[in-house]
């Protein structure tokens, strides 16, 4: 009998050997989903590196960052843009699908810019106001020195990670059921171009043909606006980073990508479209 | 002259009229159809209101359908082999306001519906660290707390089936998550018998309201873990977790473990069954990763008994069953390591000794043997003493994103007796031929399970 448990235990451990070592090839075709405040330099680095890496095939798409992490952990994505960091419950599942805890990769920063309207009288406003406006407590612009109009918001849907970003670090709350969701920056930007008494919030890289927002810390503190400086010493307060999620540390066409990203070459694309560098 | 100018009058002043007429026309127009689009606008704020509403409520939940083949001689007679369905279950989660939600997780098979979850969560507003539960909910305890959706092996390992059988029970639990330590600590109270089977002398389970408390002993339990990170390598959880409870005595004694001790208890008093656990995470970035768990629990379980019942007032009818107390001791690890994207491997030893006082060789030979006055039944050790190790094989096919099929191997063998034919037990074969005797504990009983699953996830 003793024989017989040995050479089960034996049997055993070799085939738990064999599987122990069967490792996961590194994808031939990289595809990177999610955030849509980072897809449009997803979208370039993507174009940019594929010119000179022939062999090299990457497909980018947004949906959000939610939508991009769930992709991770389903196995739908090699890489999920994030405009937030993971949530522990997202982390938990991960670990639970694919025994890892994931790799965070800090590609660019981003400072998330306040758009109100060309013709808006308001010029600038505290993270306080911010939160009172976007919780629904503020609703006049008459209280904040503009006309005496009602505030119209606009914002993300629930799976953006700006939509989390701006609500755990500026609202504070529950969003005012007032706040018009849309399904992306651009339509936000969009929204507020077209209406005098809107407001909305979303990536820097995104604002065109609206006015800036400043922001303050608080009432005494100096207002700022959104610019490689004041993102980089931390005037401005409303600072992220942006993140590439991956399942496990990169190997192969992988690796050499992300490096890419990170390197000089990389980065420039970052302030070119309108970002900020990590480093 | 005159005339034409009166007529020329007549005509503007018509024209005027007319046109004055046109625009009040126009404006009653207008103004009708701003009262229209305001109303249409208020109709549909009410709807955005209402949509928002439903975007709160969140429905998930999967379906496990199976096919096993059991190669137990016991099963002969009966089905060794059926499709069956092991889980149809739908999670309905609220998220009234921001920090509370409500959780109703039905389970449907055939012909029955029961409720496994039915919850309340509280999160405090402050501090951000604590939540309070309240309702049916799963302990707190690693294997059960993993959803069997996600799970690597077809069932929980044996000794977490015992000590909690249904996974859920009823009470309360306060969670403390603070925000920038990787601490998690549970507190919970229950009604602690939830799923075990009570019985009285006429075999009647006291224990079947499942609803109500059997007993006015609550048990507490509490689960603390923390989370290492071990830079790119990956990270180990480690944690503890704790039961302490008792279950109301029925019985006028108490049989300790080793079979050696019948002790006297009155009616009500408390049986105390607890017991601690110690586990571990090691999730590890390596070739293209893979993880260990484990986790050992060790302490004191009790099954309760009933006192026997005298009939006409005088003599006992029936023996009685003292309440027993068991030192048990179980655990089991885990390797989990993934095939590429689509498909994953486990490995799984299972373990658990239901009585560490008496060793397979000592069952039937070295047991309890003085005859009582109250003539217990359960005076002698037996198969539930024996040890089960379990070898568990799984692999797993993602389909897709909702769609999992695993193929499982369970090896079953049993802890063995010391002598042939010192433990056995008969079994019927197909052709309905008993086989005294049939199966013998001083070998391995074969047990052995193959499944075959397939789970849709939504």
């Amino acid at each position: 009998m003793k024989k017989f448990n040995l050479l089960k235990s034996a049997i055993i451990a070799v085939l738990l050997g064999v599987v122990c070592f069967a490792f996961t090839a590194a994808p031939e075709r990289i595809t990177v989903k999610g955030s849509d405040t980072l897809v449009i330099l997803a979208q370039k680095w993507a174009e940019v590196y594929m010119k000179s890496n022939s062999s090299a095939s990457i497909q980018v798409t947004g949906g959000g960052s939610g939508v991009g992490i769930s992709a991770l952990i389903n196995g739908a994505t090699d890489i999920a843009n994030a405009s937030r960091k993971m949530k522990n419950t997202e982390k938990e599942k991960l670990k639970a699908r694919y025994n890892t805890l994931g790799v965070e990769v800090a590609c660019a920063k981003d400072g998330i810019t306040i758009y109100l309207n060309a013709a808006s009288k308001v010029k600038e406003l505290t993270v306080d106001q911010l939160g009172k406006i976007f919780r629904g407590e503020i609703t006049n612009w008459k209280e904040l020195g503009g006309d005496d109009q009602s505030i119209k918001l606009y914002g993300r849907e629930n799976s953006s990670g700006t939509y989390v970003f701006f609500q755990e670090n500026v609202v504070k709350g529950d969003y005012a059921t007032s706040c018009q969701t849309l399904p992306g920056t651009a339509a936000v930007v969009n929204a507020v171009k077209k209406d005098t008494y809107g407001i909305g919030y979303g990536g820097a890289a995104y604002a065109e043909g609206i006015s800036i927002c400043k922001v303050k810390k608080d009432a005494n503190s100096p207002a700022f606006a959104a610019t490689a400086e004041t993102i980089k010493t931390g005037d401005y307060p409303i600072t992220r980073y942006l993140y590439m999620y991956l399942r496990n540390r990169p190997t192969g066409e992988m690796k050499k990508y992300i490096d890419w990203i990170l390197s000089p070459e990389g980065q420039k694309l970052v302030v070119d479209m309108g970002y900020f560098p990590v480093k | 002259m005159k005339k034409l100018k009166t007529l020329l009058f007549l005509f503007v002043s018509l024209l005027a009229l007319n046109l004055s007429a046109q625009e009040q026309n126009q404006a009653e127009k207008i103004s009708e159809l701003n009262e229209k689009v305001n109303g249409l606008l208020e109709r549909a704020a009410t709807s955005e209101s209402d949509l928002a509403k439903l975007t709160k409520i969140k429905v998930s939940g999967y379906i496990q359908a199976q096919y096993q083949n059991f190669e137990s001689p016991a099963l002969l007679a009966k089905s060794q082999n059926y499709f069956s369905l092991r889980r149809v279950r739908v999670k309905f989660t609220y998220e009234a306001l921001d920090g509370v939600k409500f959780v109703v997780q039905p389970d449907f098979s055939p012909g029955n519906i029961s409720l496994k979850d039915a919850y309340a969560i509280v999160n405090d507003h402050w501090t951000k660290t604590f939540s309070l539960w309240a309702g049916k909910f799963n302990r707190p305890n690693y294997e059960v707390e993993y959803s069997s959706s996600q799970r690597e092996l077809t069932e929980r390992s044996l000794v977490i089936r015992t000590l909690y059988p249904g996974e859920r029970a009823i009470g309360a639990k306060l969670e403390y998550n603070p925000l920038k330590v990787p601490l998690h600590m549970q507190l919970a109270i229950f009604n602690g018998n939830d799923g075990l089977t009570i019985a009285n002398s006429a075999g009647t389970n006291l224990n079947a309201a499942d609803n109500i408390d059997y007993d006015n002993f609550k048990d507490i339990m509490a689960r603390v873990t923390y989370n290492i990170t071990l830079g790119s390598f990956g990270g180990l959880d480690l944690g503890a977790h704790g039961y302490f409870g008792a279950a109301k005595s029925n019985a006028l004694k108490t049989l300790s473990s080793d079979y050696t001790t019948v002790s006297d208890i009155k009616f009500g008093d408390r049986v105390s069954r607890n017991w601690l656990g110690g586990e571990f995470q090691l999730f590890a970035d390596v070739l293209g990763g893979l993880s260990l768990k484990g986790e050992y629990l060790a302490g004191k379980n009790a099954t309760i008994g009933y006192a026997p019942v005298a009939a006409s007032g005088t003599v006992a009818a029936i023996p009685g069953v003292a309440n027993f107390q068991n030192n048990f001791a179980g655990g089991y690890l885990y390797l989990i390591k993934n095939l590429g994207k689509k498909n994953q491997f486990a490995f799984r030893y299972d373990y658990y000794d239901p009585n560490t006082d008496i060793k397979g060789n000592q069952v039937k030979v070295k047991g309890f043997t003085t005859t009582d006055a109250t003539k217990l039944a359960n005076k002698m050790s037996g198969k539930g003493d024996l040890a089960t190790s379990t070898f568990g094989f799984a692999l797993h096919h993602y389909f897709d994103d909702n769609i999992r099929i695993t193929a499982c191997y369970e090896i079953v063998q049993n802890e063995k007796v010391g002598a042939a034919g010192l433990l056995t037990e008969d079994y019927v074969q197909a052709d309905g031929q008993k086989v005294a005797k049939g199966l013998d504990y001083s070998k391995v009983v074969p047990a052995n399970v193959f499944t075959l699953r397939i789970q849709a996830k939504f």
